[in-house]
């Protein structure tokens, strides 16, 4: 009887101890995986930039103001779920080489963001789809300016 | 409850496949554009309705007529009130993605609002208005 006691306390011990072991020797959990509308607000950022540089064609401060407009509510989502640790803005984009053909650029570039937008609707929980499938359809009237 | 944003959003299909013969009279120099908006708010009318059908839900039906938010007598008139209807139209159907997790019907709504975006820019362009483009389409103040 003792012994079996005995027995069934270390298998009882065993067990408790089984997961704290694993948990002192496994690797800390890998961070989140990024925001995926962290990436679509640097892609707003960047295509407000390349309207900037297009001072001939009247509608680019249209489209330089509305891709501003997507960055700042897309970063502000990102932020609210997950306040960023300083309180630093994110890097301002660095100036991109003017392409030869801008136009075309812009155009290649509201594509892109439509595409882009569109791909992550699917997967986001609901309360962000509706930002984001705004976001999309916005550059989609944007490009309609531009056809 | 998605079921309830599918039937609001039939609504504005109903009010904008209304709207557009309603002004199809004072446009007829651009009969094919209007002509292609009719189009596809009929297949996006119908396929709405199916997705209720097989969800058990009847279908609203449309209303007998609907109030353009500004009298329609000529043709800047006329154009103002497909825009009006376009844009209730990428109300409705953001307010499908927002209760949705179905991935089908978020690609079906997203769909919706992106068309609809779209023609409601390409009215403000021949109204003239300016900016012509919608920042963010199926938000009242966008």
């Amino acid at each position: 009887m003792i012994s079996e006691s005995v027995s069934r306390r270390r298998v009882l011990f065993a067990v408790a101890a089984a997961p704290l072991a694993v948990a002192c020797t496994t690797e800390p959990p890998a961070p989140p995986p990024p925001d995926p509308l962290s990436a679509l607000a640097a892609q707003a950022r960047a295509d407000a930039a390349l309207a900037q540089t297009l001072t001939a064609v009247p509608a680019a401060a249209e489209i330089a103001k509305a891709r501003e407009t997507h960055a700042r509510l897309l970063q502000a989502e990102v932020d609210r779920e997950r306040p960023p640790l300083s309180s630093t803005a994110p890097p301002a984009p660095t100036a991109p080489p003017t392409p030869p053909d801008p136009l075309a650029a812009l155009r290649t570039a509201l594509d892109d963001a439509v595409r882009d937008a569109s791909a992550v609707v699917a997967k986001l929980p609901a309360y962000r789809a509706g930002l984001v499938g705004s976001v999309a359809a916005g550059c989609a009237s944007l490009r309609e300016v531009l056809a | 409850m998605s079921v309830d944003a599918v039937q609001t959003a039939l609504g504005t299909e109903h009010a904008a496949l209304w709207t557009y013969g309603m002004v199809s009279a004072f446009l007829g120099n651009q009969a094919a554009a209007v002509a292609e908006g009719a189009n596809a708010h009929r297949a996006r009318r119908d396929a709405t309705e199916r997705w209720l059908r097989d969800k058990s839900a009847t279908p609203n039906p449309p209303a007998a007529a609907y109030l353009p938010p500004a009298p329609v007598s000529d043709g800047p008139s006329a154009l103002a009130a497909l825009v009006a209807v376009e844009q209730d139209t990428c109300a409705a159907w953001r307010g499908v993605l927002e209760r949705t997790d179905d991935a089908a019907l978020r690609t079906t709504a997203l769909e919706a609002l992106t068309t609809a975006a779209v023609r409601a820019t390409r009215w403000r362009k021949a109204a003239g208005t300016t900016p012509a483009s919608i920042t963010l389409p199926g938000v009242a103040s966008g």
